[in-house]
């Protein structure tokens, strides 16, 4: 009887494909999945289509709760992992609860990264990753005409099309270091700039914010070297970091993500990372390389499962993403879909 | 108007507060205008280890029982809270302390347990309380801070009870009681700021009567007792009737009365006959245990026709048993127990109201009848707590029931005068030429003793006699039916009737022919409406909570067919649904 | 008798056991390297006693106003305060600042009262280690030259912090208060050059060479001689100096320790447009400290991870640096990270200025004695000697770079062992001081408070004036809300067992596990309790106990104990003269 314990840690793309990997793979294992929201697993690159009013909520979850039930997944909702401790083999949750594993695998995806020099103005902004951001954005949007956004990732350019959709002014201020994983560099923010002004945004050049005031419920200020924009409200986008702060006293090694090798194995046995908060050296690039977005999670969280099993896959960690890539600095974007 | 029918649990270990967060549950929401039925249950140990669980069913329809399932579960201790896990609802709620002193493992730990379904609210309840007051112990008000937040549930409805509660004890610590409340509302507010419910708030309290108090089923028989103008109280301190005792020591004496703690329940049944033979009203309440020692001197009062009213809260046996359990299983011990043939008044309340007319009935019908009369309650309904518009007894209810000679009958006086009814005029100690000898030995229509044949014979038809002309006095059995044939006749008694109601009225709603009996009096019982009621059942089913259906022994012989039993001794109530499903499979068996 | 009256007890113990208890239960003191009183100070400050929890501070790392600034903060790392689940640690080195930042003038104590140590010492440095130890020669009696090479004395805290974190004024301050003990500065004399170690020898009793690490180290790869690349020390230096060197747009800064962090907001002040930090591992093996991190990258400098410098490029300029990816490995005994490039991964990024602050070692100084193989002397951890009779050394010099409070720290006790063996008599020693007390006013709720940050002026503020202080200090308020958050650690809390009546109130009310039910206790070789073995069962039960390594100090278990069994005491490292001087 295989009594290990395989514990993933995330909840989405990436922790779902790999739960159900490893249950198709290893029927007696005992496998939990820990996610730190309170709903269950939903495609986050739907929301802003969510926002625009497309899709209804129940068209963003992925799988019914009875599926972890018939495959013997133990789902935690809306609990929170504070510390690993690879020697113990034991995982912490914030309720004080220690978890023995056999197994783990780190799939915590990201959480979206507010520069140091933006953090003044953290309260002021409204953010986009999760579905209670969504429906935040929802109301918010109901009582204003115009929005600002700072930056310039994936998720912006697919919000600033619901807004455009409905009918909402969009002023789009382009921010180095938001297309993290990709390097950010003329030709992009020429290729961003061009595109977004033909769909009618209001494209601002980097400039530095000096201030930014709210006047009122729906109505900010903000303040650059030239200008004065009034905005009834206002987000940064730039790209996720990987949620890991809970790894700080886990020894394992973290920039921009979990560095694992091409085998999404962490330096600790049986320990993987999978999806957004994995980061890799790939080869081809040269360089380490984080994959974002809903398709490169589930096939990452594939990989890990199967190789935590004993496989010996490698991660097709990049490929799609810089393809994309490369499509957009010599067509328009990896946005293409915009 | 949207209907809520909701059930609350606190769930936490002895000295967690888990009983008083229960009960400001039950005031702040009857003060909000719902019905509201709580029960708690808490270790047998006086300070123990032991696990304290409050229930409270919450709703805009009135309420008459509690249900299987928790909606909301409120841990104060999450070891002890697992336990309570497989009662949840689907998309129940769990509130937890996030901050427990010690790490768990993943066994003893609630967050393990739950199933995803379930929405897990954590909050640092201790950190909470002490930033907010300076000490951890309003933990449990946090608990209800984040409740009201979550429900939708109008702070001030709790701010009220708590100071209600906190007041006599000073500012400070009603401060803290406030403060740890308030810390939890706003924390609970800020942090769960997208997953808030509006359940009563959409809801127009207002609708509902806010006259009404939250009342226990031993405050019911508290205030009863000192609105029948009881004069003394004579006891000795058990589980689940202490607190009628301890009830009457504060109030008893501010009406001109007094409560004796007697140094067992032998002194405190002598001390009962006693005082009602010199005429004043008197009672003592215990249980099994206790009204065991008072069999023998119970059967004197039968046999010298003296009044005493004797409550017996029925807790889990035999012997010292299930101290702090619920059971029905003293029905025979109150009806048949004793020597001799001694009939004697048991008659038993169905809830909170009841407890407080049955217990001012009780005087009379000991006064008018000369005998002992047996109150059995019960655990879940001692401490059970309804909110209801405060009964009042009228005069006519408190008024004396003693039948007193003719002043013609002065001097040839015969205390045991074979009368018609059975009742033989009462005369008190001082009426001058009326004076006699009680005896416990057989004895004639004067007093005298006498073991003949003949007498023994007259004497012991006569007091049957008198027992069975209460039933005029005593209340008829109720009926819950619909008219004509039944599929299914519930007969039931004490504490379980509620939920026989419920399930009762729930069966009609799905169009099933099924109805209720509710009888108060066991003793003597109406044999005509029970056989009438029966006869027109195709089944009848008895759900009590005792092992053999002491009840079903009592009566199932007017029913010409056998009567089913539905026994349970889990130590805690019968829900409706378990008396559904017995419904339903009886139907089901009744098709096949 | 009557039993109201409050005896107070006060004993020194010099048992391993107490000493172990004091490295267990009160960590902030054990990991400062001078043992700086923290819960002392900080309580001090509380009470509003400025002036005392300044004392307090300098009797034993002698320059608090310039540690409250740039110390390296060994103690916050082992705040209680800080475990997972209590919050965030005390900001005991902000705490220090307020101390000097509202204290009343400073006047140091003048000759008269001090030791009978006659000799004459000759001190080589005037850095921290060399200050410290003239310092406390000073206060033996000793009549102690210091030698500086260069124009100001201070060291690296001179030359090798830049002015915004640390004013010239606070550091001349407290450095005037050291030399006013009678202590006399001859700088610009460079030993070795212009005086020899030999003639120091015979003109004093003693020497004592505390001359720092001077000599910047470069990586050793092409092109370290490209114009346009300068070594980080020799970088911060001229700065100090006030000849700033000129710096490009792009600036690249190579190193991960606090100079390299200094050499890239100085080339930001210096009119940089762009400034990365490229550091071999990541940023969370970075040994400067969360708040230095966090205000670098507000500036706008980026810190680029995993980066291995392989060349620097250039004609004669340097036009930028080619780096190899890295893979981060374990972490190796010396605490850092085993880094293995990544072939294939070269690439060229482009800077015309890069900095090379990969850290410095000592410049050796010609004298005789043993020597190491750079031909710097030898000396004895313990003893600070040399294997010449009367040669001393002491500081960086010996040990290599370290940080400021440990070079006091060296310095300080170097000074002691000088003077134990020129008079061959102990002139004082650590010791556990234990008294009896009370608990305090702090109440539980105090715990929650979050931790108060430094104020800093806004970024946009920072470069002009250039050497303006980033960082404000903690104003009176927050500085007393922040000295609030010590749980005092130096209380130490016990229950009577012989008066406990088991009720467990006290567990009832504790904070956390910190109150157990014991069956037996696991004593360390010191005679320490190392730990509690816990029972379930009450009839295994034989003791209530207080764990201390849990203990929050909140003192409710003191409050709630209805039989007043749990006793206070103030447990405390303290320094104290032995024998008499």
């Amino acid at each position: 009887m295989d009594t290990r314990h395989f514990v993933i840690i995330g909840n989405g793309p990436a922790g779902n494909e790999a739960a159900a990997t490893l249950r198709e793979h290893a029927p007696y294992v005992r496998i939990t999945v820990i996610g730190q929201e309170h709903v269950i697993y939903y495609r986050p690159n739907l929301l802003p289509d969510f926002i625009a009013g497309k899709l209804s909520e129940d068209d963003l979850y992925v799988k019914p709760l009875e599926f972890y039930k018939e495959k013997d997944i133990k789902l935690r909702l809306g609990q929170k992992v504070v510390d690993v401790n690879i020697a113990d083999r034991e995982i912490v949750l914030e309720h004080k609860e220690v978890i023995r594993f056999d197994g783990l695998i780190l799939a915590t995806g990201g959480k979206p990264r507010i520069p140091e020099h933006l953090q003044v103005f953290e309260h002021l902004m409204l953010p986009l990753k999760t579905l209670p951001d969504a429906k935040a954005w929802i109301q918010k949007l109901r009582q204003i005409d115009s929005v600002l956004i700072v930056g310039g990732d994936l998720t912006s350019l697919c919000f600033t099309k619901a807004l455009l959709t409905m009918g909402k002014k969009v002023f789009f201020m382009i921010q180095g270091g938001a297309f993290w994983p990709v390097r950010f560099d003329a030709d992009i923010h020429d290729s961003v700039s061009r595109t977004l002004t033909e769909k009618g945004v209001e494209v601002i050049d980097s400039e530095n914010i000096k201030g930014i005031t709210k006047i009122s419920e729906n109505e900010i200020v903000v303040n650059t070297e030239t200008r004065k924009l009034n905005v009834g409200a206002f987000g940064a986008f730039f790209g996720l970091m990987p949620d890991v702060k809970f790894l700080a006293r886990s020894g394992l090694t973290i920039e921009r993500g979990i560095i694992v090798d091409e085998r999404l194995r962490t330096r600790f046995e049986g320990v993987y990372a999978a999806g957004d908060c994995a980061q890799v050296y790939h080869p081809g690039i040269r360089d380490y390389w984080v994959s974002i977005g809903y398709r490169n999670a589930r096939n990452l969280g594939k990989a890990a499962a199967l190789n935590l099993l004993g496989e010996q896959v490698t991660a097709d960690v990049a490929a799609p993403g810089i393809f994309q890539f490369d499509e957009i600095t010599v067509n328009t974007s990896w946005w293409t879909e915009f | 108007m949207p209907k809520v029918d909701i059930t609350v649990e606190v769930c936490g270990m002895a000295g967690d507060g888990t009983i008083a967060a229960g009960g400001l549950i039950n005031e702040a929401m009857s003060l909000g205008g719902f019905s509201v039925l709580g029960f708690d249950s808490y270790p047998a140990e006086i300070r123990g280890f032991g696990r304290c669980v409050t229930r409270s069913r919450i709703g805009t329809n009135s309420i008459v029982a509690l249900t299987d399932k928790t909606h909301v579960l409120i841990s104060l201790d999450d070891k002890q809270s697992i336990s309570r896990v497989p009662f949840l609802a689907e998309e129940s709620v769990v509130l937890f302390d996030n901050q427990p002193p010690s790490y768990v493992s993943e066994k003893e730990s609630l967050a393990a347990e739950i199933e995803p379904g379930t929405a897990l609210y954590g909050l640092p309840m201790a950190d909470l309380a002490t930033s907010a007051a300076g000490t951890s112990r309003g933990r449990n008000l946090t608990a209800l801070g984040a409740f009201a937040a979550i429900f939708g549930v109008r702070p001030d409805w709790f701010r009220e009870v708590i100071t209600g509660k906190f007041r006599s004890k000073g500012e400070r610590i009603l401060d803290a009681n406030l403060k740890s409340f308030d810390a939890g509302y706003v924390y609970a507010q800020k942090t769960f700021g997208d997953r808030l419910r509006t359940v009563f708030s959409i809801v127009d309290a207002a609708a509902t009567d806010k006259n009404k108090v939250m009342l226990s089923g031993n405050q019911a028989i508290g205030t009863a007792a000192l609105d029948a103008g009881l004069r003394f109280y004579f006891g000795y301190p058990i589980t689940p009737a202490t607190p009628i005792m301890e009830f009457l020591a504060k109030h008893l004496p501010e009406h001109g009365g007094r409560v004796v703690q007697m140094e067992d329940e032998i002194a405190s049944i002598g001390a009962v006959l006693g005082a009602f033979y010199s005429g004043a009203r008197a009672m003592t309440a215990t249980s099994g245990p206790g009204f065991a020692l008072m069999t023998e001197l119970t059967t004197h009062g039968i046999m010298a026709e003296i009044p005493a009213v004797i409550l017996d809260a029925q807790r889990g046996g035999p012997s010292t048993g299930l101290p702090t359990k619920t059971e029905q299983s003293d029905l025979h011990a109150a009806v048949f127990g004793g020597p001799g043939d001694s009939p004697r008044i048991v008659i038993a309340p169905t809830n909170v109201a009841e407890c407080y007319h049955l217990t001012v009935k009780s005087f009379q019908l000991a006064e008018k009848y000369q005998t002992p009369v047996i109150v059995l309650t019960d655990f879940y309904l001692d401490n059970r707590v309804e909110n209801l518009v405060m009964p009042v007894a009228t005069e006519l209810e408190k008024a004396d029931g003693s039948v007193y000679p003719e002043l013609s009958a002065q001097n040839g006086y015969a205390r045991y005068l074979d009368t018609e009814s059975g009742i033989s005029p009462r005369s008190l100690p001082g009426m001058e030429g009326f004076e006699y000898v009680a005896t416990g030995l057989e004895h004639t229509e004067r007093g005298q003793p006498d073991y003949s044949p003949e007498i023994h014979m007259k004497m012991t038809e006569k007091r049957f006699r008198k027992i069975y002309s209460a039933l005029a006095d005593l209340p008829v059995p109720e009926e819950l039916s619909l008219d004509g044939e039944l599929d299914v006749g519930v007969i039931g008694w004490g504490s379980t009737f509620g939920s026989i109601e419920e399930a009762v009225y729930t069966a009609q709603e799905k169009g099933l022919r099924v109805g209720g009996l509710k009888i108060i009096s066991l003793y003597p019982f109406h044999e005509r409406e029970i056989r009438a009621f029966m006869s027109k059942c195709r089944h009848v089913l008895i759900p009590e909570l005792n092992f053999a259906g002491q009840l079903a022994n009592l009566i199932g012989k007017l029913h010409k067919g056998d009567v089913v039993r539905l026994n349970l001794v889990t130590g805690t109530p019968m829900s409706p649904a378990f008396i559904l499903a017995r419904i339903e499979a009886l139907l089901q068996a009744g098709v096949a | 008798m009557d039993t109201n009256i409050h005896q107070t007890e006060m004993l020194y113990s010099n048992s391993p056991a107490d000493f172990d208890y004091v490295r267990v239960n009160v960590p902030c003191q054990s990991a400062c390297p001078a043992y700086t009183n923290i819960p002392a100070y900080i309580r001090s400050l509380y009470e509003g006693k400025y002036d005392n929890s300044y004392e307090l501070n300098r009797i034993v790392n002698l320059m608090p106003g310039v540690l409250g600034r740039i110390c390296s903060r060994p103690c916050e790392e082992k705040c209680r305060h800080g475990e997972p689940e209590l919050g965030k640690p005390v900001n005991i080195c902000h705490i220090k600042r307020a101390a000097d930042d509202h204290k009343n003038a400073f006047e140091p104590p003048r000759g008269g009262l001090f030791g009978s140590l006659d000799e004459r010492i000759c001190i080589v440095g005037a850095g921290p280690a060399g200050l410290a130890a003239a310092h406390d020669l000073a206060t033996l009696g000793a009549k102690v030259t210091i030698l500086e090479a260069l124009a100001e004395p201070g060291g690296m805290l001179m030359y090798g912090i830049p002015e915004f974190r640390l004013p010239r004024q606070v550091l001349g301050e407290e450095i005037g208060n050291i030399l006013k003990l009678g202590v006399e500065l001859k700088t610009g004399v460079r030993v070795g050059k212009d005086v020899a170690v030999e003639d120091l020898m015979s003109g004093y009793d003693a020497v004592l060479l505390a001359a720092g690490c001077y000599t910047a180290r470069m990586l050793e790869i092409p092109g370290e001689n490209l114009v346009g690349v300068y070594p980080g020390l020799d970088f911060v230096m001229q700065v100090a100096d006030g000849n700033p060197p000129r710096v490009g747009d792009s600036v690249v800064v190579l190193g991960a320790g606090f100079t390299a962090f200094d050499c890239a907001r100085i080339a930001l002040r210096l009119g940089a447009k762009e400034v990365s930090i490229c550091i071999r591992g990541t940023e969370q093996d970075l040994r400067v400290t969360h708040e230095e991190i966090f205000e670098t990258k507000r500036e706008g400098i980026s810190i680029q991870g995993l980066l291995l410098s392989q060349r620097l490029v250039g004609s004669d300029k340097v036009e930028g640096v080619e780096f190899v990816r890295t893979q981060p490995g374990e972490l190796l005994p010396n605490g850092r990270r085993r880094i293995e490039p990544i072939a294939g991964s070269e690439f060229i990024q482009a800077a015309d200025t890069v900095i090379v602050a990969i850290g410095q070692g000592a410049d050796p100084i010609p004298s005789p004695g043993e020597k190491d193989k750079r031909g710097v002397v030898k000396g004895d951890p313990e003893t600070f000697r040399t294997s010449l009779p009367g040669l001393y050394v002491a500081g960086d010099f010996m040990t290599g770079p370290s940080t400021v409070i440990e070079s006091i720290a060296a310095g300080r006790k170097a000074a002691e062992k000088i003077a134990e063996s020129l008079s061959g008599k102990k002139f004082r020693e650590w010791t556990v001081r234990i008294q009896d007390a009370r608990i305090t006013d702090r109440q539980r709720s105090w715990d929650m408070i979050p931790r108060q940050e430094m104020p800093t002026i806004d970024p946009s503020h920072r470069l002009h004036p250039f050497n303006i202080e980033v960082e404000l200090g903690l104003p009176k308020e927050l500085a007393h809300e922040e000295a609030k958050r010590c749980y005092l650690c130096y209380l130490h809390y016990e229950i009577d067992i012989s008066r406990c009546i088991y009720c467990r109130l006290c567990i009832d009310s504790a904070p956390r596990d910190c109150i157990k039910l014991a069956e037996d206790v696991v004593l360390s070789e010191s005679g320490a309790i190392s730990k509690i073995v816990e029972t379930g069962s009450w009839q295994n039960v034989s003791a209530i106990m207080i764990d201390n390594e849990r203990c929050i100090r909140c003192g409710e278990c003191v409050r709630v104990c209805p039989v007043d069994c749990i006793s206070v005491s103030k447990v405390e490292l303290t320094e104290r003269a032995v024998g008499g001087i």
